[in-house]
């Protein structure tokens, strides 16, 4: 087994490739071929929060199982620790936390605290440490008055906190979190990722997938946009922000707009791309603004005919970021 | 907070861990009271009546195929199913992904079922004396019990193997259900297998229950004729095949994970 390097990266991922096939059908058995990651090549830190934004089948959680070796590539390579995922589980999986978060998952007909007793034991947590252990992960997921409740009368929050408490129990290096806020309500969720911060500032690197952009561009410095089984972009939401044309954005709304204006738009000064979309009878138009030379008052002067016109600026959000990104890939 | 690896799990305490959980999953569901404490009642009573009069042995005969009938249930589907249920829950992945190998997992949940079988065992042996008012005429009560636990191992290792099937794919249960009436007869669990036609002999050996009842109706059963080669070389059937069983489930858990792990299909149920 090789040593593990405190140095090197938390992950890093070479070609990686995972290919489903099924069948259907039992006479005549069709088969189907599903390309779910296409060569992905992803470096990521230790000790911060890295976050994979993508949009539903877009790939996140067969990344996140082949990472944590719950799935085997079809192809290409994946360090987790500077370890091999296929050939070093074992050296791997008790320094690792999963976090699938659902309804599932858990062992609903018994209490919160015994779930934990049994992955405790599973994970080998120390046996002296192991009551301690538990009460403090349930302390810090805010769940100790329920912890000897069933899990089945958890609410969904309830159940992915503990969830949250199984993936931290033992102290892992790296957590993997899918989606972890997904179908929580909004102070269920803030207080999620509150907890996801304060791991950080205990060390753990954290790989964090979800398609809400607010959550990642609060938590994650760094973060990468995974579409179709490609990463579309990797870099911190700023330069992302300039990846796409600017941190500025302009919205223009009307009825609508004639070629020739749009040409105007498009001479102002800094602005490097607009994007077009229709909302029923209305249009708009979303310039990116690369620096700051165009203003909201000399978009509207270039377009005199439009006495209704509605104009707005404000900053380039992620989810402009991933939409022109996400976007771009599809076509 | 990082950092802190684990000081490891161990097989022993993670087969404890397992048999506490499948304990603490029983209690906690009422519908285990049919096959574990009222199944019993009803086959020792079905048991009594079917095999009254015939001979002077015939406690010996109703109480082993009543308590086969309750026993083998829980201790062979028992452990398949529990596996089952744990791609139902989607227990499985974080199972499988916890550092323990999951076959301590399986043999905890066998554990379990064979203290709950030999339970199932107890309850039809009551159930039997007492409708016949006395106990059964046993040579050797105390070769009855050994030999009674014996094949509870036998099938406990049969579980085993079944168990990694419910790993293999979500259909296990569809295979199970369609061959379990056929393991049942099969090993004898009801009757002697060498009541059956000679051709289901030879695949009724490649099962270990199928040795350990009979060297188990042999200790029992005075006069008893089973297969020729007596007692002693069933008890060495008995014991090479499970120990073949036990030696295959190692093997097979071993290449189902991974394959589970190509196919990607540990969360389908």
């Amino acid at each position: 087994m090789a040593l593990a390097s405190q140095d090197g990266p938390a992950i890093e991922t070479r070609g990686l490739t995972r290919v489903f096939q099924s069948r259907k059908g039992f006479l005549f058995r069709e088969r189907t071929r599903t390309e779910a990651l296409k060569g992905v090549d992803l470096t990521v830190e230790r000790g911060a929060i890295f976050g994979l934004l993508g949009p539903n089948g877009a790939g996140k959680t067969t990344f996140t199982k082949i990472l944590s070796t719950l799935l085997l590539p079809t192809d290409g390579t994946a360090l987790v620790l500077g370890h091999d995922v296929t050939k070093e589980t074992e050296w791997l999986r008790p320094r690792m936390g999963l976090v699938l978060g659902g309804e599932r998952g858990l062992y609903n007909r018994i209490s919160g605290r015994d779930n934990l007793r049994y992955f405790a034991d599973l994970y080998g947590v120390p046996l002296a440490e192991r009551e301690r252990r538990i009460r403090e992960v349930l302390e810090r997921v805010d769940l100790l008055d329920a912890a000897d409740r069933r899990v089945e009368e958890y609410s969904r929050g309830m159940k992915q906190k503990l969830h949250l408490a199984r993936g931290i129990l033992h102290r892992p290096e790296i957590l993997f979190l899918d989606e972890p806020t997904i179908g929580l309500d909004p102070k269920s969720a803030r207080e999620t990722r509150k907890l996801i911060r304060s791991l950080v500032s205990d060390g753990v690197t954290i790989f964090l997938t979800t398609h809400y952009m607010f959550e990642a561009e609060e938590l994650c410095p760094k973060l990468a946009i995974l579409s179709k089984g490609r990463i579309v972009a990797r870099d911190t939401v700023d330069n992302l922000r300039a990846l796409i044309g600017g941190d500025r954005t302009i919205e223009v709304e009307d009825y609508g707009f004639e070629d020739r204006e749009l040409a105007v738009l498009r001479g102002l000064p800094g602005v490097s791309k607009i994007v077009t979309e229709e909302f029923g009878p209305m249009l708009r138009l979303t310039l990116r603004i690369r620096t700051g030379e165009t203003t909201v008052d000399g978009v509207r002067r270039s377009l005199p005919g439009h006495p209704e016109l509605a104009v707005r600026e404000r900053r380039t959000s992620l989810e402009d970021v991933y939409l022109d990104l996400v976007d771009e890939e599809v076509r | 907070m990082s950092g802190a690896v684990a000081d490891g799990y161990t097989g022993r305490r993670s087969t404890y861990a397992s048999l506490r959980l499948a304990f603490l999953l029983f209690m906690a569901d009422p519908q285990w009271l049919i096959p574990s404490m009222i199944a019993p009642v009803i086959f020792g009573l079905v048991s009594f009546e079917l095999f009254r009069g015939y001979g002077h042995y015939y406690l010996t005969y109703a109480i082993l195929g009543a308590g086969m009938m309750s026993m083998w249930g829980q201790t062979l589907y028992g452990s398949g199913w529990a596996t089952g249920q744990d791609r139902e829950f989607g227990t499985l992945e974080p199972t499988i992904q916890a550092p323990t190998p999951y076959l301590y997992v399986v043999l905890g949940r066998v554990l379990w079922n064979v203290v709950s079988g030999l339970l199932g065992g107890l309850i039809v042996y009551l159930v039997v004396v007492a409708a016949a008012g006395s106990p059964p005429a046993l040579p050797d009560p105390l070769a009855f019990v050994v030999l009674f636990l014996f094949v509870m191992l036998t099938l406990a290792a049969v579980g085993v193997v079944f168990a990694a099937f419910y790993v293999y794919t979500r259909y296990a249960g569809f295979i199970q259900n369609v061959g379990e009436f056929a393991f049942y007869v099969g090993t004898g669990c009801m009757f002697p297998v060498v009541l059956l036609p000679f051709w289901t002999n030879p695949i009724a050996l490649v099962f270990p229950p199928t040795w350990a009842l009979d060297a188990l109706r042999y200790a029992s059963i005075p006069g008893y004729v089973g297969f020729s080669w007596g007692f002693w070389p069933d008890i060495a059937g008995a014991i090479g095949t499970t120990a073949a069983y036990l030696l295959l489930a190692g093997s097979v858990f071993h290449r189902v994970e991974r394959h589970v792990l190509e196919e990607g299909n540990l969360d389908h149920y």
